[in-house]
């Protein structure tokens, strides 16, 4: 009798978050084992025309440790008493040694030796921004990030990949990249204009995508603009990216960020940025519906 | 594994399914870390809306003055992950909350965690900074 009870009581435990989530839905084609969990370690899916397909949903696969000053503060997983874990907690993948230095989404450069090369121009401006406690951070002014800050974002992103066309769909600020790849060239660096997701256009060299993308919005056009990370290292209106995109297997898509913009650093950086596929869809995030923020930001 | 144990292993397991928690806003600029908010009082009004849900509670203080505060919670997304929905909070709920206070003195303040007083059960408010 105790354990029906205790029985029932799981059941009714377990089902009532189950209740309160986004519909869960199967995707198909997604390989799973006998109790329907994503088999992470299966092979590489591919188009028709034989390329890797990057087409899924994906979280970051690393997480910062908590930054000092948030320690206490706020609630974040089993650790804190009373809270619960909300983000999954999964194994890290494995160290690659020939990877670059892991990107962190607080602060870019943490596992660069010395940190990123800022410009003098560069390090002024991140003190400026940290000296304001980040309150420009795009992030939370429901405004587009920086292409790392967006690909290191909590919120979950889909890739949809088809022969001309890949786009990246964050959940975060419900952004949009398209990734032209049919064959098209970067057009004139300032020309004709320059945009917060900037113009990016792909190529496959093997079984890795490599997308460049310049015609940026800078760190000059406005203070929301040109955020690399949550500690406001800038790039400038003359940054070009190039990211290396490689999906080794099923459930990891590992992202090669090289950073080179003249302005703000004194030498080009690359970092890695991993992600972890996930059996969950990106929901719709309409940011500035009820924007409280910049209402109470007070500056010491 | 005894039952209490496999109890709790059960939760714990169903909220480590859940997705991650929404990184939205530079803290500091909005909230003080050195001043804690720790408010009991009664709902009066949920805004379940983008970026972040925010509820308002009226608050008696010894001297029977009543003031209305409002409490940021995450996103709607990330909480709904974390297994709230917008019925979790009812307006005449009487809840216990505990958090950090505006930086601007306003009665505004960011949320930890949020108990219901009737059953002490302590909801997880998917502070928007746990990233």
């Amino acid at each position: 009798m105790k354990n029906r009870i205790a029985f029932a009581f799981l059941l009714i435990a377990n089902s009532m978050p189950a209740l309160a989530q986004w519909q869960k839905y199967a995707t198909p084609g997604v390989p799973r084992d006998a109790q329907g969990r994503v088999q992470m370690d299966a092979r590489t899916p591919r188009t028709a025309a034989g390329k890797p397909d990057l087409s899924g949903n994906w979280v970051r696969g690393d997480r910062d440790p908590l930054p000092q000053e948030l320690a206490g503060v706020v609630a974040r997983g089993a650790g804190d008493s009373g809270a619960v874990v909300v983000e999954p907690r999964a194994a890290p993948f494995p160290p690659d040694p020939n990877a670059p230095p892991l990107a962190t989404f607080f602060d870019l450069g943490a596992n660069i030796p010395g940190g990123l090369p800022y410009t003098p121009w560069a390090a002024d401006l991140k003190k400026a921004r940290m000296a304001t406690n980040n309150k420009d951070n795009p992030d939370a002014n429901c405004l587009p990030m920086g292409i790392t800050q967006f690909h290191m974002q909590p919120q979950p992103r889909k890739i949809v990949q088809t022969a001309n066309l890949i786009l990246i769909l964050y959940e975060a600020n419900y952004g949009i990249r398209y990734i032209y790849t049919d064959g098209r060239k970067l057009p004139p660096q300032g020309d004709p204009l320059a945009w917060w997701y900037g113009y990016s256009v792909g190529h496959w060299e093997g079984d890795t995508l490599v997308v460049e993308t310049n015609n940026l919005r800078g760190a000059e056009t406005s203070a929301n603009d040109g955020w690399l990370d949550v500690r406001g290292s800038p790039y400038s209106e003359q940054a070009h990216f190039t990211e290396r995109f490689r999906r080794p297997t099923f459930g990891k898509l590992e992202i090669d960020v090289k950073v080179e913009d003249p302005k703000s650093y004194t030498k080009p950086f690359t970092v890695r940025i991993n992600q972890r596929f996930v059996d969950e869809e990106p929901i719709e995030f309409v940011c500035n519906e009820n924007q409280q923020f910049r209402q109470r930001i007070k500056v010491d | 594994m005894n039952k209490p144990l496999f109890f709790l292993a059960s939760l714990a397991l169903m909220f480590a399914a859940a997705a991650p928690v929404v990184a939205h806003h530079s803290f500091a600029a909005e909230f003080d870390a050195s001043k804690p908010a720790n408010l009991k009082g009664t709902v009066t009004k949920v805004e379940w809306q983008n970026p972040h849900a925010w509820f308002y509670m009226d608050v008696t203080d010894d001297s029977g003055k009543v003031s209305n505060w409002g409490v940021e919670m995450g996103s709607p997304n990330g909480l709904m992950r974390a297994g709230w929905n917008k019925n979790s909070l009812k307006i005449g709920d009487v809840i216990i909350v505990e958090g950090s206070r505006a930086k601007d003195g306003s009665n505004h303040a960011n949320a930890r965690f949020v108990t219901l007083a009737s059953t002490g059960k302590k909801l997880f408010a998917d502070s928007s900074q746990g990233q």
